[in-house]
């Protein structure tokens, strides 16, 4: 008569009951952080380069805008001057 | 070419160097923090102190040439006030842009309704304002004695956001500074003072580029007035 041998339970194969299952997700507050350090920094970066390139670019057409204006001005003024 | 000339595009190059040499410190030279800072997005920190940095500073120009206005009417005072708002704007919008970001990293969410944050936010806010009335309102003697007024409210605020931390706590950190723990490598101090030095660098160039803007604008206004009365222009 050969002795009974229990088998070793394989952790991949160990089926759960329905019981065992997880039946609800609740929120928890924190948990591991997922976000990628690098895609953070990039992003900041960018974002400040994007924010002051904008401000330079506006500054520089209104400025362009303006001394056109004041070179048409003065030179209509400086022709009704004259004559 | 004379040397007033020649120190703009001196100040531009100078700054474009020390911004080209910084950012390359950052990414290859300066060591990565500790985990719970934020590990490499820690390195936000070089360029988010200094904006900060700099909205004080654009604050300051905002705040003595508002007070300069309201004692003493002038284009130059007011041209000063209105550049110093909007380079508090763009300043504080990169501050607020970069904060987040590592805080999502060393915090675990992007925002809290810390005392620092909230009354940067605030400050912002209130240089927003100032900024958009500007651009939507007269610019007439009382528009800009409104606006000197309100610019010095919006850097009176200033000190609050810089002392919020020590009176009120919270998880805005206190690194560099009294009751700070310091910077422990040397080439992360480098790096903060020449973040420092590049964005003094900036602001000057910023706030002159403004003020010049403003004052062409008010140029501008006082030309059409006259060309209006010399029958060139429809009167305004």
């Amino acid at each position: 008569m050969g002795v009974m041998q229990t088998p070793t339970p394989n952790p991949t194969s160990t089926l759960k009951t329905p019981a065992d299952r997880a039946q609800e997700f609740v929120a928890v507050q924190g948990g591991p952080e997922t976000t990628s350090a690098e895609n953070l920094m990039v992003a900041a970066y960018c974002g400040m380069w994007a924010i002051l390139m904008l401000f330079i670019f506006l500054s520089w057409r209104r400025q362009e805008k303006l001394d056109a204006r004041l070179g048409e001005l003065e030179a209509a003024l400086a022709k009704r001057g004259r004559s | 070419m004379t040397l007033k000339k020649l120190s703009q595009p001196i100040l531009l190059l100078t700054t474009a160097l020390v911004f080209f040499y910084l950012i390359q410190f950052i990414v290859f030279t300066v060591p990565q923090a500790q985990a719970e800072a934020g590990g490499l997005a820690q390195k936000i920190f070089y360029f988010h102190v200094p904006s900060a940095y700099a909205l004080y500073l654009s604050g300051a120009v905002c705040f003595v040439a508002s007070a300069g206005y309201l004692y003493r009417p002038s284009d130059t005072w007011d041209s000063w006030s209105r550049a110093g708002a909007e380079c508090a704007v763009v300043f504080g919008c990169m501050v607020l842009l970069s904060g987040p970001l590592w805080a999502k990293k060393a915090w675990g969410v992007y925002w809290t309704w810390d005392p620092r944050l909230t009354t940067l936010l605030l400050s912002v806010v209130i240089y927003i304002a100032l900024v958009v009335m500007r651009a939507f309102t007269g610019d007439g003697d009382a528009e800009r004695k409104f606006a000197a007024g309100f610019g010095i409210l919006g850097t009176v605020n200033l000190p609050i956001v810089h002392y919020s931390v020590k009176k009120w706590g919270g998880n805005h950190p206190t690194v560099v500074g009294e009751g700070g723990g310091g910077l422990a490598d040397p080439n992360m101090r480098l790096a903060l003072y020449l973040g420092f030095l590049a964005m003094t660098l900036l602001a000057v160039l910023l706030l002159i580029a403004r003020a010049r803007l403003a004052q062409t604008n008010a140029k501008l206004l006082a030309l059409e007035e006259h060309a209006a009365v010399e029958g060139l222009l429809e009167s305004p």
